[in-house]
């Protein structure tokens, strides 16, 4: 009898320690998943930080870019405009002041003319030969590019010069 | 786990992405998006200094340098071909490894943690040489390419065709740069089966914009008489303006190309290039291009021993699949519509992802699914307003709180009437319940502070309780909201507000000003009988008295008979304060004036 009531005690022990067991398990599991879903946010809320000021940043980049394609066509006025009467200057403040607001905006223009071609600021679109010049020497800028926050924006087409061989 | 990244090496563009939140997220390349998105081009090269370029630099050069820049690198996988680069031999594979190792670099600049594992996409037709290659492109590189996938997999993973919990055949319209793939699977139990492809290497997005380029070349030439294609820059401006308008073309009927000063000539001055452009011209231009597609599409079924109606599902894949021709294209042939909802574009590297996390175990059914509250839940206010404080779609379990106060002087008791719609009068959304809470000690309107809070919990299970923030009294109230409402009746609720949102406003706005003409006559009689009661003129008081009474008559009409007395109360009342001040010699000591923020929404009062 009293073995028996051992037993059962044993038992009894043994099914108690193991939902504590049980328990524990799945407490720290809980616990678990709670620090998870708190660094989830926590991380969730930096990523929609930089999300936003990236998403703005890329959409002011891609108004930029595309209104860069009339600034151009303003310089090309300008070019013609002179060609036609050297004296006339009309278009030169509109220019500046187009710059101006471009370099308020972090937008500057990038240098070629004279440098060695560097394909992350330049694109070639055309090649010359010229024995006098260092290789890829930029001979022409076909039409300006731009750096924005020290990323390429779009980069300045050029004519570089070759050494015939 | 770190994550596995998945790739789409592809023949002129590669792309890179990666789980997020349980999403694929395109990775974006460092030298920022491009004409081709996030995408760059599979174009590597090696200048005369020995830099290596990969990407949009290298192809930038690639006129400068033709003779070191390696295109479509993809085309040799797996052949003997050798690159002789400046007196050095690549194999295939090693070029491909130059565009996996920026890949790498630009996902952990992306991710800020190193990136070890990918899965990578390959054709459906590549062999085992191909695959092969491919994976050591990846051992070059420093990734342990942990699974190689057919490029139509991926993109029916995009489109999640393997959770359809059918069998299906897919027919996968591969339409690059420059290369055409079509592919038919069969899908069961979420495994994908190859069983036809064909293709056409040398047809793509480059042969539509060539004839587009060459159009427009073509109409300036015969209106001008000067032919273009020997000035870069002018065909530079062109092929942009090209892109562009085709683009647009993908979504409006009719555009324009405008060039100012596209050349220019001594003798007859500045030209222009301006050119209408119509849909339908552009699909004229582009038809044989797109009819040469049938040929590898009716392939495809033939070697699949299939009809057309076997074909359970399309899928599109690449940039030229956006235009509206070649989707009805392929959708008149098979006849039936394509998927939609995942960029063309994007849908491959997205796929890879998808399988990339399900190997890193970031995709499994153990995700703890929210729920959302489908309605907005909110209390009566005065006048019969309802005050939201849980916006619909807000995910649970969450809680907000709002404080109110009272509408009458000496109320000693509110009413929480909880409401649930999207309805602005409480009595047109469903009432969920209400309860008292009294006992808040007598005090004049607008004093009481009684704290709301909605608590739902992940049950859906709502608990309001009200609290008086003055004697810290609480009375609650618990709403099974789940068991409250079907999704037809949700759907019914929120069809109404749209349907009667425009006599809503109205209803609204009457009660609105009729609360403020109240409020303001409120406080303009306790101006009168306390704050300003010996300050005043009697003349002045009578005034204000009779303009009261005026705005009083009309309180229960209409916002039109309420607004001109509320206003004339209003100047009546700024003009006389005003001139008081005036009279008082000395500015009085600034005070600023504190309250709760929400104060001012008031309660309706209940009489108890």
């Amino acid at each position: 009898m009293s073995e028996q009531n051992e037993d059962q005690i044993t038992t009894e022990e043994q099914t108690s320690s193991n939902e504590i067991e049980q328990l524990k398990q799945s407490l720290n599991n809980c616990e678990d998943k709670l620090k998870r879903s708190l660094a989830d946010y926590i991380n969730l809320e930096r990523k929609t930080k930089s999300d936003i000021q990236n998403g703005i940043a890329e959409k002011l980049d891609k108004f930029i870019i595309q209104f860069l394609t009339i600034y151009d066509d303003l310089v090309r006025a300008k070019e013609i405009l002179k060609k036609e009467n050297p004296e006339a200057q009309g278009l030169d403040g509109i220019l500046k002041n187009i710059d101006s607001l471009l370099e308020s905006y972090g937008v500057t223009p990038i240098n070629a003319l004279g440098e060695i071609f560097d394909p992350n600021l330049h694109e070639a679109i055309a090649v010359i030969n010229d024995n006098s010049l260092d290789d890829n020497t930029i001979t022409k800028e076909l039409r300006k590019g731009y750096i924005s926050r020290n990323r390429t924006l779009r980069p300045t087409l050029v004519e570089i010069a070759k050494k015939s061989q | 786990m770190a994550k596995i990244i998945g790739i789409d090496l592809g023949t002129s563009n590669s792309a890179a992405s990666v789980m997020m939140g349980g999403k694929p997220a395109l990775i974006p390349a460092a030298e920022g998006t491009s004409i081709g998105g996030k995408a760059f081009p599979s174009v590597v090269a090696f200048t005369k200094e020995g830099q290596l370029l990969v990407g949009e630099p290298a192809r930038r050069q690639a006129v400068t340098n033709p003779d070191n820049t390696i295109i479509a690198a993809k085309r040799k996988m797996g052949s003997d071909h050798i690159f002789k680069v400046q007196g050095k031999d690549y194999k295939p594979q090693q070029i491909s490894a130059f565009i996996l190792q920026k890949i790498k670099k630009d996902a952990e600049a992306f991710l800020g943690e190193p990136v070890t594992k990918a899965v990578i996409t390959v054709p459906a037709y590549f062999d085992d040489n191909q695959r092969q290659a491919t994976k050591d492109a990846g051992t070059i590189a420093g990734l342990d390419v942990v699974r190689i996938i057919n490029e139509p997999t991926a993109a029916s993973l995009a489109f999640g065709l393997d959770k359809a919990g059918q069998d299906m055949k897919i027919l996968v319209f591969d339409l690059g740069g420059g290369t055409l793939d079509v592919t038919i699977m069969e899908m069961g139990g979420g495994v994908f089966e190859v069983l036809s492809t064909s293709g056409d290497t040398q047809l793509g997005g480059t042969d539509m914009d060539k004839v587009l380029i060459d159009h427009v070349v073509n109409e300036f030439r015969k209106t001008t008489g000067i032919d273009l294609t020997k000035d870069s820059t002018a065909m530079t401006r062109i092929r942009e303006a090209s892109e562009k308008a085709k683009i647009e073309l993908s979504t409006v009927m009719e555009t324009d190309i405008n060039l100012p000063f596209i050349s220019y000539d001594q003798s007859s001055g500045p030209k222009n290039l301006e050119l209408k452009l119509t849909r339908a011209k552009f699909e004229e231009l582009i038809r044989p291009i797109v009819e040469r597609c049938r040929t590898s599409i009716d392939n495809a079924l033939r070697d699949a021993k299939l009809s057309t109606t076997d074909v359970s599902k399309i899928v599109l894949v690449g940039g030229p699949t956006r235009i509206p021709m070649v989707k009805k294209f392929v959708g008149d042939v098979i006849g039936k519509g394509p998927e939609s909802g995942v960029d063309p574009m994007e849908a491959v590297a997205m796929g890879a992802a998808i399988q990339a996390g399900i190997i890193a175990g970031d995709v499994t059914s153990d995700i703890v699914l929210l729920d959302v509250t489908p309605l907005t839940l909110g209390v009566e206010t005065l006048g019969g307003l309802r005050e939201p404080l849980i916006e619909r779609n807000t995910t649970i379990p969450t809680s907000k709180t709002k404080v109110f106060t009272t509408a009458a002087d000496n109320q000693t008791a509110v009413t929480i009437h909880v409401v649930q719609g999207e309805r602005p009068m409480a009595a047109d959304n469903v009432s969920l319940g209400s309860f008292n809470l009294a006992g808040i000690p007598p005090a004049p309107r607008g004093i009481p502070q009684i704290e709301v809070k909605f608590d739902i919990d992940a049950n859906g299970i709502i608990n309001v309780t009200a609290k008086d923030l003055g004697t810290s009294k609480e009375a609650k109230i618990t709403i099974q909201a789940g068991t409250k409402l079907s999704k037809e009746e949700i759907d019914n609720l929120k069809q109404d507000a749209e349907k009667f949102a425009e006599d809503d406003k109205k209803k609204k706005e009457s009660v609105d000003i009729k609360n403020e003409a109240e409020s303001f006559v409120y406080t303009t009689e306790k101006l009168l009988t306390q704050d300003l009661k010996d300050k005043l003129t009697q003349e002045q008081g009578i005034k204000i008295s009779e303009s009261v009474k005026e705005l009083k008559e009309v309180l229960d009409k209409t916002p039109d008979e309420i607004k001109p007395k509320l206003e004339a109360l209003k100047t009546l009342v700024n003009q006389i304060t005003t001139e008081l001040y005036k009279n008082i010699s000395q500015p009085p000591q600034q005070e600023q004036q504190s309250g709760p923020s929400e104060q001012n929404t008031q309660n309706q009062g209940s009489t108890n």
